[in-house]
């Protein structure tokens, strides 16, 4: 909590849903919207290199080395985008993450967002190959 | 490749409307402010096991809005778990890890122990930094024996023989200082939880009604909904309450919608 979280804005400029998003800045797309958001994002990415730390320490520096390799390979392994999310379980079953269950398993669900719009699967298919811009499912919340 | 599967999107809080009130709230707008929460829940450790009890109040501010909830919460066979804070989050946050401890059970194929279940709150909690507003006083009979734990909604913890929580807690523990030692039988238990839990219901304004109970031994449970009813309803209107004319039911025709079929482009990819 060293800086400042709260973000001053310039009224003015580029309004983009301002209401929902807040007015558009470079700042509050780093900083995030509640100092929540960036600590739970931090402390997924410290928990997961003190895992890769506990596993060097017991079996060697390879051994966490090819598990990145088996994850980029699991992660990659996913249905073609459409009305069937992908279960990623082969993913889940190697981080762990298949025995857990947590809030994001069951509360807030995009799927059952208000503003939830089917995926165009050419359009998801274009930017997993690199050929669009823009996220998979662009109306989920 | 980390993008990839960052594909699939995951549910969880959302910080959508985070920014906008933080903008209200720099231009005046008055936010609205917490809710005064109110309860006691107490635990100690018997002889054979744990006793758990709680009051039945919830409030939202000055008003009583269920004059016979439950607080003490279901987390495995062998552990329960009492709540104080936010109705919501203490219910999500023990049926959650009650969840997690029934796969962590299918996956190890043994009764669950009473650390793990105050690992897995203290560490949700921990990451949620307070957010979710959740006291508990966690209790159970484990492999390992009887443990009673209190839980702090930021995630701090104790290990301690008797236990209070909530607005009512110095209350509670006023009696458990006084009256606890080691080594009560389950009668003597039952007694002084009991106690515990009137001392919070008459002296404090955030708790009420009835006192629950539950006790925990080894490969048993008991659970004593509504085990004592110290201040019962004292006046009902003798000729009954009348209430004004329901609205009647003029005609009972239903009219069929047109079924109206529609085609989804690009959603249909999968069928062949």
């Amino acid at each position: 909590m060293e800086a400042p979280k709260t973000i001053e804005h310039q009224i003015g400029g580029i309004q983009n849903d301002a209401l929902r998003f807040g007015l558009h800045g470079v700042k509050s797309d780093l900083v995030g919207a509640h100092p929540l958001e960036s600590a739970l994002e931090s402390a997924k990415v410290t928990q997961e290199q003190i895992n890769r730390k506990i596993l060097g320490y017991t079996y060697g520096s390879a051994f966490p080395l090819k598990m990145d390799l088996e994850r980029q390979i699991l992660s990659r392994f996913q249905r073609p985008a459409g009305p069937i999310p992908s279960s990623m379980l082969g993913l889940e079953a190697m981080t762990g993450r298949l025995d857990d269950f947590g809030f994001e398993d069951y509360l807030n669900d995009p799927r059952e967002s208000e503003t939830f719009r089917p995926v165009d699967t050419h359009h998801a298919m274009e930017v997993r190959l690199g050929l669009s811009k823009g996220p998979v499912a662009p109306s989920f919340m | 490749m980390s993008q990839v599967a960052a594909d699939v999107p995951k549910g969880g809080f959302s910080f959508d409307l985070c920014r906008r009130n933080d903008m209200l709230a720099k231009n005046g707008v008055q936010q609205p402010s917490y809710r005064k929460t109110g309860t006691t829940i107490v635990g100690l450790i018997f002889k054979d096991g744990v006793i758990l009890g709680a009051d039945t109040r919830a409030t939202e501010g000055p008003i009583v809005c269920d004059k016979n909830c439950e607080k003490i919460h279901y987390m495995a066979p062998n552990i329960y778990c009492c709540g104080a804070g936010t109705a919501a989050d203490t219910e999500a946050v023990t049926d959650m890890v009650s969840s997690q401890l029934q796969l962590h059970r299918y996956h190890t194929g043994r009764e669950s122990r009473v650390v793990t279940a105050l690992t897995l709150l203290k560490k949700h909690l921990f990451n949620y930094q307070g957010h979710v507003s959740a006291a508990l006083v966690l209790g159970g009979v484990d492999v390992t024996g009887p443990h009673l734990h209190t839980i702090y909604p930021h995630g701090s913890t104790d290990t301690l023989p008797f236990a209070t929580m909530g607005s009512g807690s110095l209350a509670a523990m006023a009696m458990f200082e006084s009256k606890y030692k080691e080594g009560m039988t389950r009668d003597e238990g039952i007694k002084l939880v009991t106690e515990a839990i009137c001392s919070g219901i008459f002296n404090d304004l955030g708790s009420g009604s009835n006192v629950d109970v539950c006790v925990i031994t080894k490969g048993h449970k008991e659970y004593l909904r509504n085990h004592l009813v110290p201040t019962p309803r004292t006046y009902v209107s003798a000729e009954g309450y009348k209430f004004t004319k329901k609205t009647e039911v003029l005609f009972t025709k239903i009219t069929p919608l047109t079924k109206k079929a529609e085609v989804i482009e690009g959603g249909d990819a999968m069928e062949e």
